[in-house]
């Protein structure tokens, strides 16, 4: 009975038979009686004061229904440390400071009225380059913080460390030891849905918000605070989903162009929409977070690491969103990827007249991977080791725990790097050398089983089953695309008794749902999948108990009528006690039956008909079934070391590359790209390839093209002709290779595979290209370019 | 709000008399890439655009008496054609690289000329192929070397009224083999950082009788690398005299090399020299005996 009917299985998507023939309703097709368009003007300097904004001639522009500045709405603080506001009245810091916002009858009128809008700037002194940021003397971003002190320094409060055992111990140990420097660039998330967000007041001043986020309680719980803030306390707020286009990490915050709509909408009592055009996509939301790493790392003769230190500047840009806590993510590699016994990790970030930035994929795991893995390389050879026998010496095993105090419960890391090893063919391609080709891996450990940021990890799901045995999950995640309603179906399917086609999602709605910390780090079908497996537990005790009062009822009229028709049918002699303790019975792919004996040939019977019959029986006996149950795993909060065991379970992965490069044009080709993931359990293979591949396609971007080129602060490349993301064309030879070692706390085994692919792909590129030509590239993205510019160096 | 008039003539005639009665007040438009593109990035349109759609004859691939193609033959067309691929083989590179399929559909190989953007994925074949540009106005037609064509960046020698009718292709250039690279950062939707053709002619005795050389991105125009294939004619197809063509063609000479955001002069100037050399490979291995 232990196998599986639809957990494992590559059963196709549901909804996106919607999307693909273009009924699905995304923001940009979402339209409410009255609605108006919203557009924001933004800054025309890196830093600057505003003088004056004259909106006079925009206002009399026919169709515009409100221009608001800063002037016009409260002089409230906004973000992850309050240091900026919604709509900017004193000082510009960036190209992408909202100055004013328009909402009018139409796009083009709101568009028109911006360019009506005169605002009188005096430039003031900039700064874009973190290092130049810190040094005394430098144009100061921000002269006050929140709380209004003035500030000294671009240096944001906020210092990163982690510090475990001791690092002079940890270099006396050493044989060998490295120093590299390594830099990693702004990237976009390249969603292919663009930004935006209708918001709708009720006449008493209620929101209902129809947005994006991949965190809508969260997401609500922001504008509350803001609300709180702005006269609105105590409002009634309703996060719903669109259908979502992607998110990548663009949807973790309450960007500000949330805000403005809201202030719109207040504005002029109708609903506003507010969707970004790709080039807003590129200059306006928060890319990937750059960072610049010096790392140190020491192995001893047998080649086991003794220290690893690093430390990284992020360059945080004007002002401050998730970017500036990617160093809470990059410790987790720092710390636990490989054995290391001592370590010490400093962060610092840096305000800039640069664009800020947030969460993407990976958050910061990509950047400090590729710190990490630059290092490993360095030191294996250092060392006179095998970088992939290195990385073995020095893996990760199950029953560790990190000096982060990551219990690793299940790793499938060494089946990954001998995955990686035997498909590459690694051994005869280090030993016969080809010119110009070469082979290099990389591999990762990423949280799988939820990730503690916040004081309740938790999900929230209700499943009710009704009278004609429909199935309607009510769960408190997000659906950004990644087909969570298929995987969420096939594991209440699974573990209820039922079909998957039996099954309804309704996910994205605060509404609608109980609490979740948001469809993001990985977390979602290990999260909403456990919790629906206790909820499904419950929901099944009740279809039982109704079985076992209604089953022998059924059978026996069913017995009756057989009679009336056949006089001659003798009614069979049946030990009812099988089916007379719920205990005893089980439902497995809709059919309710007795443990003992699952093919008898009177005790099974179809669940829709139990609930059919026992759901609505008059006064007194009716029914409801319905379930609710939060899954809040036993996991830690980072203390104030920033140790603590904050997911159920890690992600363990190891990409392997082969590249071929051109000496004479510095271009690379990919020959092999074997991506081998210790997944937990696939629950939808197919699903979990398209994560595997996608994520690997944006790494491979990482590493050779993709790259926002900001010149003194503005972007110069907003839209994707420039914008090298990789297309279909690019083809990448991927050989995924899925490793399912199971994990106890996963949802019938399951880890998290959202983000993994992405994170060791730019580094196992570049330790291919270092192995094919001799020369290290340490700054994202490899261009040919660089690596001939490196070659010529060599020579 | 961006407003226009849309007309689809159906003959030359009454796209002639359209253009007289709009002036500069319409655009013509073929498979519309460019124009569109043009109207969404300057948020300002013209107030009618003319379609040539209609002209459903001007869409052709011909062999007679040299070769002939229509203004308006989608890149997907050339791209399809065998006697494209093998006879002019650097057109088949230039076509089937532009864009994507869906956009190969409907541009036309016209528009591309027309458009004149220095980094056209045509321009270059089309002036390593020394085709001749057929224009017609309501004066009649007249014929313009496709290396007189271009006149600046978006700017050509086509007057407002005349309608580009179809290129032609010496009959000559049988006996030639052609290639076109297009170097960028990635394999679709991308614009060429340098493209390079080459054209060349052996004659009996493995030696270059004949040789073109165009750039494109490598000026305000696309533009043909003379100095470099005057060097090239009488001499062996070796290494040291393709490396020294590539050198020439990458020179001031031949050349003015920009440091963009796209790419650096320094690498444009690298990749002419080493591309020079592989087309001409490329061009020679494809000669048809
Ligand atoms: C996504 C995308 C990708 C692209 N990729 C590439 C690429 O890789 N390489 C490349 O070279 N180009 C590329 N382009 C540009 C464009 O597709 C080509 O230049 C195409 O060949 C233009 O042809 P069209 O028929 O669409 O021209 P249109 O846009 O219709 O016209 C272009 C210009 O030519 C004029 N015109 C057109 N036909 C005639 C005629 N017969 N007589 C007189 N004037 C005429 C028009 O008035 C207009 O000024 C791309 C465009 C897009 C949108």
């Amino acid at each position: 009975m232990s196998e599986y009917l639809y957990v494992g299985k590559s059963i196709p998507r549901t909804i996106e038979t919607d999307k693909v023939t273009g009924r699905a309703i995304y923001i940009d097709d979402l339209k409410r009686p009255g609605m108006l368009y919203g557009k924001i003007l933004y800054s025309k300097y890196a830093h600057a004061k505003i003088k004056n904004i004259d909106k006079s001639k925009a206002e009399k522009l026919p169709g515009v229904r409100a221009i608001l500045t800063g002037y016009d709405i409260p002089d409230v603080r906004v973000g992850f440390i309050k240091d900026q506001t919604v709509l900017k009245k004193d000082v510009v810091r960036q190209f992408r400071d909202e100055v004013a916002a328009v909402a009018a009858i139409s796009p083009e009128i709101a568009e028109e009225a911006l360019g009506l809008i005169k605002v009188e700037y005096e430039v003031l002194p900039t700064v874009f380059d973190p290092v130049e940021a810190m040094k005394e003397g430098a144009p100061l971003v921000h002269e006050v913080d929140a709380r209004g002190r003035p500030l000294k320094s671009n240096i944001l409060p906020l210092p990163w460390k982690f510090y475990a055992g001791d690092i002079e111990t940890g270099r006396k140990a050493s044989a060998y030891t490295v120093k590299d420097s390594v830099s990693t660039t702004w990237v976009n998330q390249c969603c292919m849905g663009p930004s935006g967000c209708v918001a709708e007041f009720d006449m008493n001043n209620n929101l209902t918000l129809y947005d994006q986020t991949n965190v809508i309680h969260l997401g609500k719980q922001r504008i509350m605070e803001y609300f709180a803030q702005i006269g609105l306390k105590g409002k009634k707020v309703r996060v719903v989903n669109a259908i979502v286009g992607g998110s990548f990490g663009t949807k973790l915050d309450t960007d500000i162009y949330e805000f403005i709509c809201m202030q719109l909408a207040l504005k002029t009592r109708k609903p506003v929409k507010i969707l970004f055009s790709r080039e807003e996509e590129f200059f306006a939301l928060p890319p990937r977070q750059p960072a610049i790493f010096d790392i140190e790392q020491g192995c001893d003769k047998e080649g086991r690491l003794t220290f690893r230190k690093c430390e990284a500047l992020l360059d945080n840009g004007a002002y401050t969103s998730w970017g500036a806590t990617t160093p809470s993510v990059m410790m987790m590699p720092m710390s636990s990827l490989y054995r290391v016994p001592n370590v010490s990790f400093e962060a610092t970030c840096v305000y800039t007249n640069n664009i800020y930035c947030q969460a993407m994929r990976g958050y910061g795991n990509p950047q400090a991977n590729f710190a990490v893995e630059t290092s490993m390389d360095t030191l294996a050879e250092e060392a006179g080791i095998d970088p992939a026998e290195f990385r073995l010496i020095n893996r990760n095993q199950s029953g560790d725990e990190t000096p982060q105090r990551l219990k690793i419960t299940s790793c499938g890391l060494e089946e990954c790097i001998n995955s990686v090893k035997e498909k590459l063919d690694w051994d005869k391609k280090k030993k016969d050398k080809k010119k110009a080709r070469g082979v290099g891996m990389a591999s990762l450990i990423h949280v799988a089983g939820g990730a503690r940021v916040y004081m309740s990890d938790g999900h929230g799901i209700m499943i009710k089953v009704d009278q004609n045995g429909c199935v309607d999950v009510f769960e408190s995640g997000t659906d950004q695309g990644q087909g969570s309603p298929t995987v969420i179906s096939q594991i209440v399917a699974e573990a209820l008794g039922f079909k998957p086609e039996d099954i309804s999602l309704t996910m994205g709605d605060t509404g609608l749902s109980l609490w979740d910390a948001g469809t993001h780090a990985s977390r979602h079908t290990f999260m909403a999948g456990n919790a629906a497996i206790r909820c499904c537990e419950k929901v099944k005790k009740q279809i039982l108990d109704m079985a076992v009062q209604y089953m022998p009822k059924l059978i026996k009229g069913g017995f009756k009528r057989k009679k009336r028709k056949d006089p001659d049918f003798v009614q069979p002699d049946l030990d009812y006690s099988l089916i007379s303790n719920p205990e005893d019975m089980d439902i497995r792919d809709r059919m309710v039956f007795p443990k003992s004996d699952p093919d008898h040939p009177y005790f099974k019977m179809d669940v829709r008909e139990i609930v059919r019959s026992g759901l609505h029986v008059g006064v007194g006996d009716s029914r409801v079934v319905v379930a609710e149950e939060f899954y809040d795993p036993p996991t830690e909060m980072l203390d104030r070391e920033m140790k603590g065991n904050l997911s159920m379970t890690y992600a363990f992965g190891t990409t392997g590359v082969e590249v071929e490069v051109d000496e004479e044009t510095g271009e690379v080709t990919i020959l092999k790209l074997i991506a081998a993931h210790d997944v937990g359990k696939a629950i939808n293979p197919t699903l979990l390839l398209g994560q595997v591949y996608g994520a690997v396609y944006t790494g491979v971007g990482y590493g050779l093209t993709e790259e926002i080129k900001v010149v003194n602060g503005r972007v110069m490349n907003p839209n994707f002709r420039d914008y090298k993301m990789l297309t279909a064309k690019d083809v990448i030879p991927i050989t995924p290779v899925v490793v399912e070692p199971g994990d106890e706390a996963g949802p019938f085994g399951a880890k998290g595979i959202g983000e993994p692919g992405l994170v060791p792909t730019a580094p196992a590129i570049a330790n291919a290209i270092y192995d094919a030509i001799g020369v290290r590239i340490t700054d994202l993205p490899i261009t040919p370019e660089k690596i001939l510019t490196a070659l010529n160096d060599k020579q | 709000m961006i407003d226009y008039d849309y007309k689809k003539p159906e003959s030359l005639k009454e796209v002639f008399s359209l253009l007289k009665e709009y002036g500069p007040k319409a655009t013509l438009i073929a498979g519309g890439t460019d124009v569109m593109v043009k109207i969404r990035n300057t948020k300002k349109a013209p107030e009618v655009l003319i379609s040539l759609r209609g002209l459903k004859d001007l869409r052709y691939i011909r062999k007679n008496n040299g070769y002939h193609i229509g203004a308006l033959t989608t890149h997907r067309m050339l791209e399809q054609s065998d006697l494209v691929q093998t006879e002019l083989s650097a057109l088949h590179d230039g076509a089937s690289e532009v864009g994507s399929v869906q956009i190969r559909n409907v541009a036309t190989v016209g528009g591309n000329i027309c458009n004149a953007a220095p980094s056209a994925d045509t321009s270059g074949p089309l002036l390593a192929l020394d085709a001749t540009v057929v224009l017609e106005g309501p004066e009649g037609r007249r014929s313009v070397p496709i290396a007189d064509f271009f006149t600046g960046t978006y700017r050509t020698v086509r007057k407002a009224d005349e309608v580009l009718i179809e290129f032609q292709i010496p009959a000559e250039t049988e006996s030639f083999g052609s290639a076109y690279w297009k170097h960028s950062r990635r394999k679709a939707m991308e614009l060429p950082l340098l493209g390079i053709s080459v054209a060349l002619k052996l004659s009996e005795n493995k030696e270059i009788s004949d040789a073109r050389i165009s750039l494109t991105v490598a000026a305000p125009t696309p533009i043909r690398a003379y100095k470099a294939e005057e060097f090239l004619k009488g001499k062996p197809l070796d290494d040291d005299v393709l490396r020294e063509a590539g050198k020439i063609a990458s020179s001031r000479d031949c050349c003015s090399l920009r440091d963009s955001l796209r790419c650096a002069a320094w690498y444009r100037e690298k990749i002419i020299q080493v591309f020079v050399p592989r087309m001409a490979r490329l061009a020679a291995e494809r000669i048809r005996n």
